[in-house]
């Protein structure tokens, strides 16, 4: 396992919109990642906790609070059935959302980090990877 | 415990039947394994297979890993007999995949290669062969488990067809469904494997799909209808939508329940085979429509294979399912047997044995990664082995893991399936999960917490399991006479995945700050990933 990223040795060339950060900074200290890495974590830890903590919740509940859960809503339906059905809609809006998300604020900011990190990278580095087959990433996915 | 089964529930028609689709599958299946088989000795396709899938495609095969016989067959089973508690378990299901949605599956395949282990040790470069090391094991310890419980499933399936099977029927029908095994494992790789993930993924969803809309059908499409034909024909009105017929009672069962739920929402997302295969898509994106297309579909499943048990108890009667077979396995094809006669039961228990092959397959695949890749690549000859040699060891590792799988299933094939299975998905969630998302978000975690946490979490369950109920005590345990279950819970969820969380944190911090430059980098490669 060697290491990925390599330090310039060198004062790499930046494309003319990134003035900052000074050369010696790393990507991990760019205050855009940094807004990034928070921003993930957070909604990463709501979501989870939204959707994992409540199923646990509603599996409590289930199991301590029985006269709560069988109050009957409509013919056989009880409040527990409707809170199981429930569960399936909270993921789906949750899986949802996270999409949107990642999609709308996160990747656009991360792939302008990813060609920083691109520049930094020695000459030789990128001249070897662009040899090799690479990979299209925004490939079109017309199959099924 | 396998019961006593006077006869199969399966008449002599569709038992053919049945035998000639398998057979089918299989042989289709094997010759298109062996077709898309690494061509060449890489052992990047070995591991990782086709790159380049299109996220439908790739979302089939992760739900094709994810959702194995136990929840076909299982799972039904539960919601026949008991109802919501039966509810509560599919739920669970569905609830452990969105973990690899919201926070494994992109920071591990971003930071990942061919197994966990090596994002192990890229993020913790010290300890990189002893937690290997650890790991190896660990992974090794659940796939066997979880291995041995689909062989031993298949010996209850066929329980199904023949009435309790004699030793010869028992050996041939592991060591037959074994082989198949081995051979999509270690021949066909990664692409082997996710043919039939395929392939088992499309039957599994567009069967359970045709079964569901008959049921609903008998019902005019009126889901209250049904529930009302489920309380009448379960012999015990509405208890049978109410919490606690399984797992009622005393508050140690309805502890049990909770710390099984614990186990499957954490566990699940944590199993090896599941991981290995966030790993193959090449870009960020396809990976996250590929892990949404799979969540849509387990949700999908599972919410069908909820309908089905409830139309297995209102079309054929608790009674008579209990009769049949007391854990439940049963309501399925006694269902299909009195909505579809015996084409859908033939098509069903069709179904029920692709789908074993296909996710002992995959399990087999994981661990040979793991050995061939963590033990013997970087372990032994570290790092130093060709492709080839490597390539070779995978291949010797499925026959031996598929070997080892057959001998265990048969010396334990009166063991519950899920005993076994919730066994599996404990070690899981206590040693692996815990290692893993500390090394993605912690940036104080080092080797010697993951040592802790892997090996802990591991014999903690263990040793916990052996201390319950499971083993000793009580007349269904694997040894009824003894008496040393201290341990009062059969599943060990609740008290052992809090003690991997607690021993990782404790190994960290007992000792040496390490110098935090690697995970600067490792964070930045996770978040933003290279491709």
């Amino acid at each position: 396992m060697s290491n990925y990223f390599t330090r310039p040795d060198e004062p790499p060339t930046y494309s003319p919109t990134y003035t900052e950060p000074p050369p010696e900074q790393t990507i991990h200290a760019h205050p855009e990642f940094q807004t990034l890495r928070n921003d993930y974590r957070r909604f990463a830890a709501v979501s989870t906790a939204l959707a994992v903590g409540g199923f646990l919740l509603y599996v409590l509940l289930s199991n301590f609070a029985p006269g709560i859960m069988n109050q009957p809503l409509a013919g056989h339906l009880t409040l527990g059935l409707a809170l199981g059905l429930g569960q399936f809609v909270v993921m789906g809006v949750t899986a949802w959302r996270y999409v949107r998300r990642m999609r709308t604020r996160f990747d656009p900011v991360a792939r302008g980090l990813r060609s920083q990190l691109e520049q930094r990278r020695p000459a030789q580095h990128r001249a070897a990877e662009q040899a090799g087959p690479r990979p299209q990433s925004k490939r079109e996915f017309r199959t099924w | 415990m396998v019961t006593t089964i006077a006869a199969g529930v399966v008449d002599p028609f569709s038992r053919q039947l049945t035998f000639v689709l398998f057979l089918s599958v299989v042989v289709v299946t094997l010759f298109a394994a062996l077709l898309i088989a690494p061509q060449r000795d890489e052992v990047g396709e070995f591991y990782l297979g086709n790159r380049e899938m299109s996220p439908l495609r790739n979302g089939l095969a992760m739900c094709g890993d994810y959702l194995s016989a136990a929840t076909l067959l299982g799972s039904t089973g539960l919601v026949a007999l008991t109802g919501y508690d039966g509810l509560l378990y599919l739920c669970g299901t569905t609830v452990a995949w969105m973990m690899v949605l919201l926070v494994i599956a992109e920071p591990l395949r971003n930071s990942g290669r061919f197994t966990l282990g090596d994002t192990l040790a890229l993020r913790l470069p010290q300890g990189g062969r002893s937690v290997r090391l650890a790991l190896s094991l660990c992974t090794l310890a659940i796939c066997c488990l979880y291995l041995v419980a689909q062989l031993v499933g298949s010996v209850a399936l066929l329980t199904q067809f023949t009435g309790v099977p004699s030793s010869t029927t028992r050996t041939l029908c592991v060591v037959v469904i074994g082989t198949i095994v081995i051979v999509y494992a270690s021949l066909g790789g990664m692409p082997g494997a996710t043919f039939i993930q395929i392939v088992k993924a499309v039957m599994l969803i567009s069967g359970v799909a045709v079964t569901a809309v008959m049921v609903l059908h008998r019902f005019d499409w009126n889901v209250n209808a049904l529930l009302e034909a489920a309380t009448e024909n379960s012999g015990i009105g509405q208890r049978f939508l109410e919490p606690g017929l399984r797992y009622g009672g005393s508050t140690t069962s309805k502890l049990d329940f909770l710390s099984l739920q614990l186990a499957i929402v954490l566990g699940l997302a944590a199993l090896p085979h599941v991981m290995m295969r966030l790993l193959a898509p090449r870009s960020t994106n396809v990976l996250r429509s590929s892990v949404v297309w799979a969540a849509g579909l387990v949700g999908f499943v599972c919410l069908a294979a909820g309908i089905l048990g409830l139309g297995a108890t209102a079309l054929v009667g608790r009674d008579s399912i209990v009769d049949t077979d007391p854990k439940g396995d049963a309501a399925v094809l006694l269902l299909a047997q009195s909505i579809g006669g015996g084409v859908l039961t033939a098509l069903l228990s069709c179904l029920a044995f692709v789908t074993l092959l296909a996710v002992a397959a995959g399990l087999t695949l994981a661990a040979a990664s793991s050995l061939a890749h963590d033990l013997y690549g970087e372990v032994i000859r570290k790092g130093r082995a060709t492709q080839a040699e490597e390539l070779g060891a995978a291949r010797l590792a499925a026959v031996l893991i598929g070997a080892l799988g057959m001998g265990l299933a048969l010396l334990s094939w009166e063991t519950n399936v899920s005993t076994l299975a919730f066994l599996a998905f404990a070690i899981a969630a206590s040693a692996l999960l815990p290692t893993l998302l500390y090394s993605l978000f912690w940036r104080r975690f080092n080797s010697r917490g993951a040592l802790l946490s892997l090996c802990g979490g591991l014999v903690c369950s263990v040793l916990l399991v052996v201390f319950s109920p499971v083993v000793s005590s009580t007349p269904s345990s694997i040894y009824p006479s003894s008496d040393f279950a201290w341990f009062p819970l059969q599943n060990p969820g609740i008290v052992s995945i809090p003690a991997g969380f607690f021993l990782g944190w404790l190994g960290t911090v007992l000792s040496r700050r390490e110098v935090p430059d690697t995970y600067d980098e490792f964070e930045v490669r996770a978040l933003v990933g290279v491709d």
